[in-house]
């Protein structure tokens, strides 16, 4: 199906219009996360926590098992509501975690990264195991077991976003934004100086555990659009150009959010066009701008050196004062 | 009578798990305006001693107070401004030189809450005073090193403090940018008349910038060698540099004479560090007290 068959009528415009807006949506959150994650290093988090929601799909899998029958069994299907708080709990507690054991102020405490790889293969284990029991529970108690789609989980779905995942992903952002403008100079305090932010009385925990809960609903929710294997290149790739593009602050959030915004509408013309999945075509894209922003910054460094050769041998040549200066 | 602005009582330090203290029975006092520069050999516990006036370590043994109150008190009340060793700061950030010494006088606010003009008004003033005025809106990654760590003063003054707290100020930063860095801290001390503390393991970063000189390596006035700091470095350091440089002088005694600091200390008296002990360079006290220049 190309995009020009999507506008014949309002059903199939809606089939494009869902996944453009629940894509944009996510796009805006990550995109403007991205920078943090970017400045303080986070990227390998932003992977563990989406590793992590095997965990939670695992619990919510053997949660609708027991509540079969019931409105909550039925709220706990794959990609529901039901699941998707649970996943986001799961993995909010999961970074949490990781947050807490590589805490350096600890004399208890462990590199970030072993803290990060520890709740990483912990959480996957036990979402491996718990959909197997759930599946098991399922056959002994003669309910219906769950079917899911471990592509979709693992490279996400956005072609079957629905109204209510726009709606979910809006109340998210809207969630989202207002908690990082709340706290947004204690957060960006702790990011620019984490060593020197306790003595100058800045709660240093509250600004942790801000930004780690907002990337971990960040990555459940991206990883509608990318799956778990690709969340984190919306959280990581808007703002590493963005970077690369500018040095102020304000221009490099507009930055990151308009690339997220384009990275994601741009792979999804593509993946329609070609009949590709999604997920992959945006990583690929960004992916893509980044290299070109590197290539272009090299260029650019080139030049410059090139400038600063030729500028020095007319100085030696003609002006040995001015070279020096 | 002045105010006294550091008061360290028997303050003693010992990190869980480790046998040795990191400090011990430590007696200071710095009186408001006074510039003291700590010196002492690495793991002589320096940082824990700023850790614990910073109020961000429990107290274990003795007492601290700074202007009269508990250092958590007092560095939450934004009594306290510190510079941290200059390179700890994430130098990439996409964060002007303004916008780093707001932050230290915003995040206090509410979230709905600006900054008001007299405060902005101030941070332009602050940013002028440590000469990075034209600089005020370049990225803080587009600054040399000299430049960054003015800017973390600036910062560090941005929250009104009363004391002024420095860590290593002077790591990887050349000769002539130490002079400049001296003359900077002696313009803010005396515009802003603010009491200094200088902690350092770099003679000539405290001699220049400092009245007086403490030295510490576990205890502040023992007897016992602390590695590196020989009496002949000492010696040899203060007679080029110091007395060339600030116009410090040494008040030392000799090692068989006894200390009245320590006798102080065992007698359970406060002692305020730097009274002159004797006049009788070259230096033979192990940790030499050093005082600047005397009236």
């Amino acid at each position: 199906m190309k995009i020009s068959e999507y506008f014949d009528t309002w059903s199939s415009f809606q089939l494009f219009l869902t996944p453009l807006l629940a894509g944009i949506i996510v796009a805006v959150l990550c995109g403007m996360l991205s920078v943090l994650v970017v400045l303080k290093r986070l990227a390998f988090v932003g992977q563990g926590v989406s590793h992590s929601a095997f965990g939670g799909i695992g619990l919510a899998a053997v949660i609708s098992v027991y509540a079969a029958g019931s409105g909550l069994g039925a709220a706990m299907g794959q990609g529901s509501v039901g699941e998707f708080v649970i996943v986001v709990l799961f993995c909010v507690l999961c970074a949490l975690g990781m947050a807490a054991v590589g805490d350096k102020r600890s004399t208890k405490s462990v590199q970030v990264d072993t803290g990060i790889g520890l709740f990483l293969v912990a959480a996957m284990a036990a979402g491996g195991l718990l959909v197997q029991y759930a599946n098991t529970l399922a056959r002994s108690r003669g309910v219906a077991e769950a079917q899911r789609s471990w592509e979709s989980i693992l490279f996400g779905s956005v072609a079957t976003s629905s109204w209510a995942d726009v709606w979910v992903s809006l109340g998210v952002l809207v969630v989202s934004v207002a908690v990082l403008w709340w706290f947004r100079r204690v957060v960006l305090f702790w990011t620019f100086d984490e060593g020197s932010a306790p003595a100058f009385g800045v709660p240093v925990l509250v600004a942790r555990a801000v930004l780690m809960t907002l990337l971990a609903v960040a990555t459940v929710t991206a990883m509608k659009i990318c799956g778990v294997v690709l969340a984190t290149a919306l959280l990581v790739l808007p703002g590493a150009i963005a970077l690369r593009l500018s040095r102020v602050l304000g221009r490099v959030l507009v930055l990151a959010v308009c690339v997220a915004i384009a990275g994601v509408a741009g792979g999804l013309w593509v993946s329609i066009e070609t009949d590709a999945q999604t997920g992959p075509c945006i990583v690929l894209l960004l992916s893509a701008v980044f290299v070109a922003t590197m290539v272009q910054g090299r260029m650019g460094q080139g030049r410059m050196a090139t400038r600063s050769i030729e500028g020095g041998a007319a100085g030696k040549m003609g002006n040995p004062g001015r070279a020096a200066r | 009578m002045p105010t006294v602005a550091v008061e360290l009582r028997d303050v003693s330090f010992t990190y869980p798990g480790l046998d040795q203290p990191a400090l011990e029975g430590i007696g200071l006092q710095v009186l408001e305006h006074e510039r003291l520069g700590i010196l002492g050999p690495n793991g002589g516990g320096k940082s824990t001693l700023l850790k614990l006036v910073l109020g961000l370590l429990p107290l274990q043994e003795g007492r601290i107070l700074i202007f009269g109150q508990e250092p958590r008190v007092a560095r939450e009340a934004g009594l306290i401004g510190y510079v941290a060793q200059r390179n700890e700061a994430e130098i990439g950030f996409p964060l002007s030189v303004r916008q780093v010494v707001t932050l230290a006088a915003s995040w206090r606010l509410r979230p709905w809450q600006s900054l008001p003009i007299a405060s902005r008004t101030r941070i332009d003033e602050l940013i002028d005073l440590v000469g990075l005025g034209e600089l005020a809106e370049r990225p803080i990654g587009a600054l040399s090193g000299g430049q960054l760590q003015r800017t973390l003063i600036a910062r560090a003054l941005a929250c009104t403090p009363k004391l002024l707290v420095l860590d290593e100020p002077t790591v990887g930063i050349d000769a002539a940018g130490q002079a400049q860095f001296a003359e900077l801290l002696t313009t803010v001390h005396q515009q802003l008349g603010l009491t200094l503390l200088i902690v350092s393991h770099d003679l000539r970063a405290i001699a220049a910038g400092c009245d007086r000189v403490a030295c510490l390596s576990c205890k502040l006035h023992s007897h016992t060698s602390p590695q590196g700091l020989t009496p002949a470095v000492l010696a040899e350091l203060f007679s080029h540099d110091v007395a060339g440089l600030a116009g410090v002088h040494i008040h030392a005694h000799g090692p068989d004479e006894p200390c009245p600091i320590e006798q102080a200390n065992l007698a359970g008296v406060p002692v305020k560090l730097g009274v002159p002990v004797k006049a009788n360079p070259p230096v033979d006290c192990r940790e030499g007290l050093l005082r600047g220049g005397e009236p």
